[in-house]
Parts: structure tokens; sequence; C-alpha cells
């Protein structure tokens, strides 16, 4: 029916109408900046230049940056997926009649926000926190650990913030998969762990993958928690963007440095999304 | 279960086999719980640190008193920030809401070919970062004259909306076509099935929506960290702010304040149709 397909179509203009105008317009305005010339009076000039991606790419201050948040995101999403696979795989198998507490309170944390679990991590890892309570008391060590300002402080909380994201597509991926599987490679003699390799884990490669690009991506535009944890010497993308846009007030060159942050995170999802696809076909 | 698959196994082949899964079970059991200390210890470490009677960020407290709930409760500027933050996400809720049913409705009734489509583009927010979001709504205030307070609304709307559209869509699964295609041919147009079927049937699914959106709103930060501005401040910016320059446990005070209501309202979701239909995006 035609009115059925106007009907729908006037259902839909709102949402088409707020993700063109407020969301897709402004961030390609912004990144179209990156090629414009920067002036201190008006912010931006529309003369088309690459000054600021020489910039970028050329200044070994800038350089340090985009290693840093690379090594910073990549090291989260392996320590995510490594704690985060065991929790997922236990919820999903084993947790039984608890399982919807016990997803309830992988969610909560989630929904209290990003700055509650940040502030957490700097109550735990200051120089009276209970982290170097435990160790004073243990006699690990003498006197306090310096662990705020760390690029492991940073990891710690950042690993904890986005967890969840890696914990529920591993979890979907892991109770959609059909309980017989495993069942019939015990049968034919598949010991446990060789049936979880063989059959579970190249199973559930959607949810590492949808997991995985979720924490990446995620951890790599960070602003708060590297901010509060890591301070001035562990800046990362994020932070300098904020920097160049709030307190520099050089708008061109935030704009390359986010393009950069936004071409790391697509050929990530993109080599993902390639590698999935040819594990899938194998 | 293996065990006993009768292909007569040697005995003790099977009780070594028994050992080797009970270890197997009891690492994991210890790994998952040590997984769980580790998610949840900071968000109890601050509810402690928040009855803490000195003024350093420490843990374990030393003695119990409400100072910092007091300090909490005479501060202008958490105050205000928390009411700002109240009425910021009960509007972002209502607008997302509102949106997320009509993309849903639409998705699930009237979009036929393009139906992935539809729902892969209404998840864009959820894959874009949303530092770049709050950014570009900051620049395009230079170009375009809008409201700053309207823009921030908006951009909250934007970040909500995914949730409430998966949400919704989940719940209209539950509603039977036949019901709507049975008042259309009783002459009921389609605006009036969408209101006093569609609507009423999924009643709770809705206001679930809303509480989550609500919810994503409260806890933004990267939106409000560009679109903040003298008299719209959010709680999270305050807090962040604050934090760069001193670290008192009024903001464990606040936290635990906002947390609490979290997690009541979480439970509150969970009650009407369970968390997990909102989270699966």
């Amino acid at each position: 029916m035609t009115g059925d397909r106007r009907f729908g179509r006037l259902l839909l203009s709102p949402i088409t109408l707020l993700y063109t105008l407020l969301l897709l317009a402004p961030i390609s305005f912004f990144l179209l900046l990156s090629f414009y010339e920067y002036t201190a009076f008006e912010m931006y000039r529309p003369n088309l230049t690459t000054a600021n991606y020489d910039r970028l790419l050329f200044d070994p201050y800038y350089r340090n940056i985009v290693y840093r948040t690379l090594r910073i995101a990549a090291t989260t999403t392996a320590f995510s997926l490594l704690a985060g696979y065991p929790l997922a795989y236990f919820l999903a198998r084993h947790a039984g009649a608890w399982r919807g507490v016990l997803l309830f309170l992988v969610i909560a944390p989630l929904m209290s926000g990003v700055i509650v679990r940040t502030y957490g991590w700097i109550v735990l890892l200051g120089s009276e926190g209970m982290v170097n309570n435990l160790l004073l008391f243990l006699r690990v060590v003498d006197k306090p650990v310096q662990m705020l300002n760390t690029e492991f402080a940073v990891i710690l909380a950042l690993v904890h913030i986005l967890m969840p994201y890696m914990v529920f597509p591993l979890f979907s991926s892991l109770a959609g998969q059909d309980p017989n599987l495993v069942r019939a490679a015990g049968t034919l003699g598949a010991g446990r762990v060789r049936s979880f390799l063989e059959v579970t884990l190249p199973l559930s490669r959607p949810g590492i993958v949808m997991g995985s690009v979720l924490v990446f991506t995620l951890s790599a535009g960070a602003v708060v928690t590297p901010q509060l944890l890591g301070g001035k010497d562990m800046q990362m993308l994020g932070q300098t963007i904020y920097e160049l846009i709030l307190t520099v007030l050089n708008w061109p060159l935030a704009s390359a440095v986010a393009s950069i942050l936004v071409v790391c995170q697509f050929s990530v999802i993109f080599l993902y999304f390639r590698g999935a696809r040819r594990g899938a076909t194998a | 279960m293996a065990a006993s698959t009768g292909f007569g196994r040697v005995p003790r082949a099977a009780r070594g086999a028994a050992l080797h899964r009970r270890i197997g079970t009891i690492a994991g059991a210890m790994a998952v719980g040590l997984t769980y200390i580790f998610l949840l210890a900071p968000i109890i470490v601050v509810i402690f640190t928040s009855f803490n009677p000195t003024t350093a960020s420490a843990f374990p407290p030393r003695g119990f008193s409400l100072r910092w709930y007091r300090e909490f409760a005479a501060s202008g500027s958490f105050t205000s920030a928390f009411q700002f933050s109240l009425w910021l996400g009960a509007l972002a809720a209502v607008f997302a809401t509102t949106i997320g049913f009509l993309t849903a409705y639409a998705a699930r009734r009237f979009v036929v070919r393009r139906r992935e489509l539809v729902q892969s583009l209404a998840m864009l927010p959820v894959m874009i970062p949303h530092i770049l979001i709050g950014i570009s709504l900051l620049v395009m205030l230079t170009v375009v004259e809008l409201p700053e307070l309207l823009t921030l609304l908006l951009g909250h709307v934007i970040v909500c909306v995914p949730f409430t559209v998966a949400g919704i869509l989940a719940s209209l699964e539950a509603v039977d076509p036949g019901v709507e295609l049975a008042a259309r041919t009783l002459g009921a147009s389609r605006l009036r099935v969408m209101w006093e079927i569609v609507i009423p049937l999924i009643a709770p699914g809705l206001l679930s929506s809303l509480i989550f959106a609500f919810i994503i709103s409260f806890g933004d930060v990267y939106i409000a960290l560009f679109l903040s501005g003298p008299g719209m401040t959010t709680l999270p910016i305050e807090i962040f702010t604050y934090l760069q320059w001193e670290s008192t446990p009024v903001v464990a005070a606040i936290t635990s304040v906002q947390v609490l209501m979290i997690i009541a309202l979480g439970l509150v979701i969970e009650r009407l149709v369970g968390l997990r239909k909102i989270i699966r995006i």
C-alpha cells in the first residue's frame, strides 16, 4: 500500500532530520575544517591548505601522542578481552538462576557513568588508597607507590570502564550457540579444552570482533579518564582535541587531529570485519 | 555428563577427568569472582569514602560522618548542576523516546525492503566517537545561530536515540500484527491504531526506554564537555572540572547519590521489561 509507505516515511522524518542536520552535517563540516587555514582572530579561514596535516605528521610531539593513543587503546582492548571472555562464558553457560542478578551487576557500573568510575579509581589508586594500603600491609613495598598519573592507571580504569562493552557482544554470541554442538564434540571424544578451542571459540568470533571494535573505538577517543588519571604527561588524542578546541582555540588543527582519530578507528573497524569475514568463510 | 556417554571408559581415567573438571570449574569460578570484584570495587569504594570524616579521599575510611553530604547540600554549584542534569535528562528522554518509538514502529511495520538498513542507520551515534558529536555541534554554533541550551539538549537526544530505538524494537516484536490489522479492517486510521493499540500495548517498553535514555543523558560527558556554559553545566562536567584541581570526598557523596538513583532506576527497568532487552544493540 502506498499509504503505508507514505506513513512510514512520515514516521521516519524526525530521526532523518535529526541525524542529517545535527549529526552528519556538523561532523562533515568539522572534518572539512582540517583543510582550512588557521588564523588567531577568526578561528579559521576558508582557504584550502594541508598545513595542519603537515604539522601533525612531522611534529614528533603529535606523533608520540598518536602512538601512545594506539598503544593504550590496543592494550585496553586486549585486557578487556582476556578478562571479559571468562565472564561472558560463565554468564552464558553456567550462571543458571543467578544470571539475571549477575548481568545486572555488569550493567550497573555501565549506567553509573564515566565520571563515577574514574573517581573510584582516583580513590583506589591514590597514595592513601586501598591498593597502596594493601601493598604496605603485605610489606610488598615500604612506601606508597605512585600509581596516579601513569599509563598503568589509565589502562586499568579504561579496562574497567569499557569491559561491559566487551562482555555484552561476547555474551550474545556465546548464549546464541547451540549447546548440543559442545555435547556432540564431547561424544566424538574431544576433551573440554579441545571442544572449547575448536567449537566454542571460533563460533564466538562475531562477539570478539564486535566487542573489540567497540572497546578500541571508545578507548581511543577517551578524554575524561586519561585527563584525570594520566595527567598532562600521558596525553592521548582525545585530550589533545579537547585542548585545541577549548583552550588553544586552534580549530583547524583540532579537526586534523580528529580526522586522524577517525581514520585510525575506521581502519581498525575495516581490518577487523575483513578478518572476521575471512575467518567465517575459511 | 560427558563421562556417562556409555562408551565404556576406564574408571580411573574417568576419575582423573572428573578431578580435572573440578579444578577447571574452581579456577573458572575464581576468575569470574575476581572480575566481579574488579568491576564493583571502584563503586563500592566511592560509597564508603563518602562517609569518611577526613579530607583525604582515603580508603578504608577512618570513622563515620555525614560531613560530605552536608557539604554537597550546601554547595550551590553542585546542587544546581544536579538539578540541571535532572531536567536535561528528563527532556532528552522524552524527545529520544518519541523519536525512538516513531523510528522503531516505522521500521517494524512500514519499511519492508530496507528494514535492516534503517535499523543500522539508527545505531549510527553509537559507532561515532561521542567527542566528535560534541565538538561538531559546538563548531556548528559558529555558523548557525541556535540557542546553546537547545543544542545541548539535541546532542543528548542524538546519543540516547540508538538505545530507545533498540529497546522499543524489542518490545514491538511481542505485538501481534494481527491485532493492528483487525483494527485497520474495522476502519481505524493508522494514527488511531498507533495511538490506541500499539502504544498501550508496549507501555512498559516505552517507560523503560524513557528511564534508560534519562540514565544515558545523566551520565554523558562528551556532549556536555563542549556545550556546557554558565548556568547550564551538567553534573558530570561540574565534577570533572572540580576533580582537575582537587579531590575531596564531597565528590564521593555526590556520586553515591547518583549511583543509588541510577541503580534504583535500573531495577525499575529490570522489573518492567528486563535490562537485557535495551542493552542489546
